[in-house]
């Protein structure tokens, strides 16, 4: 239950903080939408590689999900 | 007046009708289908025979009847071939056994799901079936994701459940485990031999992810996983010499494995050099014991309007699992039972994988109203090499250090929307 509590409280804090600094305005966006700054920009070809190591690894997850902040799912 | 009320089941599968029929007349606007064609070939060459050969076909077709709605469809298989060891022996066991046998697999995954978006907000659901001869999987999901904050952040979350089985030989509950035999082959799995039996594994995934871009260049993702895991968890065919006379028991896992993960990703826009920049990090942790680490670099770089090139790397290692010994029929550490379980699996060993590769990706947008090849609005190709090398720190067969530590990874990757 503590874990839990800080955990809530972190991601509480950390939220806040993100919306005080959020500088980027949409017409800023456009080095953060192009396709090399997105988190799996191309999410087959990743997850292809992902299931071939995770296959030779005792580790897994992580892994990313799709988007990049940028708007422009 | 007598009014009849329908029944309730009735009204229960009507508001979801009702609702689908008011929704239903929406106009199509998008009229959008996706193609993916993807093929990844894993390859780890042996010259002491127990190579392996992964051939990873794909297609998938997503289809946007309208803004809010994408339902995609999927299927691949996995065509396995190469040879590995059945026993696993450590330096101490005797007799030497260094014996391969042949492997030959065939995985066949078929699945489909769909997502609806609105404004800021997705929602996807998705099923999967895997089936080979010694395994079968039924797999569901869930995610929801949203943008806030002027779309600097996003909050995705997700939830995976499997179903999964796998066949093995049909010893009775109360055997004990040091007398278990292994499988030595699929024939009569899934069927109602007296020979064989379906043990369940039931998986359960969690992920969580935020997404936040801090300037115009600099943007960072964090991702926590949870895995948990009950069943079988062993390699059916997998024998361990387990006594100092040779005796030699099916792999013995424990039932219960609760895994975690967190990464951290940065990526980094440099204007100068036109490339962008990512570094990435992720620690994990398992109730096995198993601790590992993980940090990778790339750059991508637009080399046209059409090419973009990409080159990255990877290091990782992580420690051996609780249980883990090279030879079990010692009488103490190093070489020694550690605990009621046994393992030949090098995957639970101590290890460290460097991995240098890259990936080159071509993306041609047809002029409005036209049309590439005749049928694609866009399209994309791509093709990646990666390079593996394992270095296994006390992993040996029967003493020997195995020599299929290297692999080359092979992908291309097709994609067009029409």
């Amino acid at each position: 239950m503590r874990l839990a509590t800080h955990l809530a409280l972190t991601f509480a804090l950390a939220l806040g903080v993100a919306s005080g600094c959020v500088t980027v305005r949409p017409e800023q966006r456009s080095f953060l939408a192009d396709p090399t700054m997105r988190f799996d920009s191309e999410p087959a070809d990743e997850a292809a590689l992902q299931h071939v190591l995770e296959n030779r690894e005792g580790s897994f997850g992580g892994g990313s999900v799709e988007g990049g902040g940028c708007g422009c799912n | 007046m007598v009014r009849s009320v329908p029944p309730r089941w009735a009204r229960v599968l009507a508001q979801p009708l009702l609702a689908g029929l008011v929704l239903w007349p929406a106009p199509a606007r998008a009229q959008v289908a996706e193609v993916n064609l993807r093929n990844t070939l894993f390859h780890e060459p042996s010259s002491k025979g127990s190579q392996m050969t992964v051939i990873n076909p794909a297609l998938s077709l997503s289809v946007m009847p309208s803004d809010w709605l994408t339902v995609t469809g999927r299927y691949e298989a996995d065509i396995v071939s190469g040879a590995s060891e059945p026993v696993k022996a450590g330096p101490l066991s005797t007799p030497d056994i260094i014996s391969q046998a042949s492997v030959k697999d065939l995985r066949h995954i078929a699945g489909g799901g769909f997502t609806l978006t609105r404004r800021n907000t997705r929602l996807s659901a998705g099923y999967t079936y895997g089936r080979e001869e010694d395994y079968r999987s039924h797999g569901f999901s869930v995610s929801t994701g949203t943008d806030f904050f002027q779309r600097n952040t996003q909050i995705d979350l997700a939830y995976a459940r499997g179903f999964d089985q796998v066949c093995n030989v049909a010893y009775p509950e109360s055997r004990d485990p040091t007398l278990r035999q292994s499988l030595d082959t699929s024939d009569g799995c899934f069927t109602s031999s007296a020979a064989r039996q379906a043990l369940d594994i039931d998986i359960n995934n969690f992920q969580a992810s935020w997404t936040q871009a801090w300037t115009p260049v600099f943007t960072t993702q964090l991702t926590t996983t949870f895995q948990l895991i009950n069943g079988f968890q062993g390699n059916p065919y997998r024998g361990v010499v387990i006594g100092p006379t040779g005796q030699i028991a099916q792999e013995h896992h424990p039932e219960n494995r609760a895994r975690t993960a967190a990464a951290i990703r940065l990526k980094y826009y440099v204007r100068e050099l036109r490339t962008a920049f990512g570094l990435s990090g992720r620690g994990y942790r398992d109730t096995w014991d198993i601790l590992g680490q993980t940090y990778q670099l790339d750059a991508e770089r637009h080399m046209s309007s059409w090419l973009r090139v990409l080159i990255r790397g990877r290091l990782y290692s992580q420690t051996g699992a609780l249980f883990w010994s090279d030879d079990y029929t010692g009488g103490e550490p190093f070489y020694g039972p550690r605990g009621q379980y046994w393992s030949g699996d090098r995957e639970l060993s101590p290890l460290k994988s460097a991995m240098i590769g890259g990936r080159v990706l071509g993306h041609w947008q047809g002029a409005k109203g036209a049309r590439n090849l005749g049928m694609f609005l866009s399209s994309s190709a791509s093709a990646s090499v990666d390079l593996v090398n394992t270095f296994l720190e006390d992993f040996t067969l029967a003493g020997e250090k195995p020599d299929d530590t290297f692999a080359l990874i092979l992908g291309l990757n097709f994609n067009g929307t029409f």
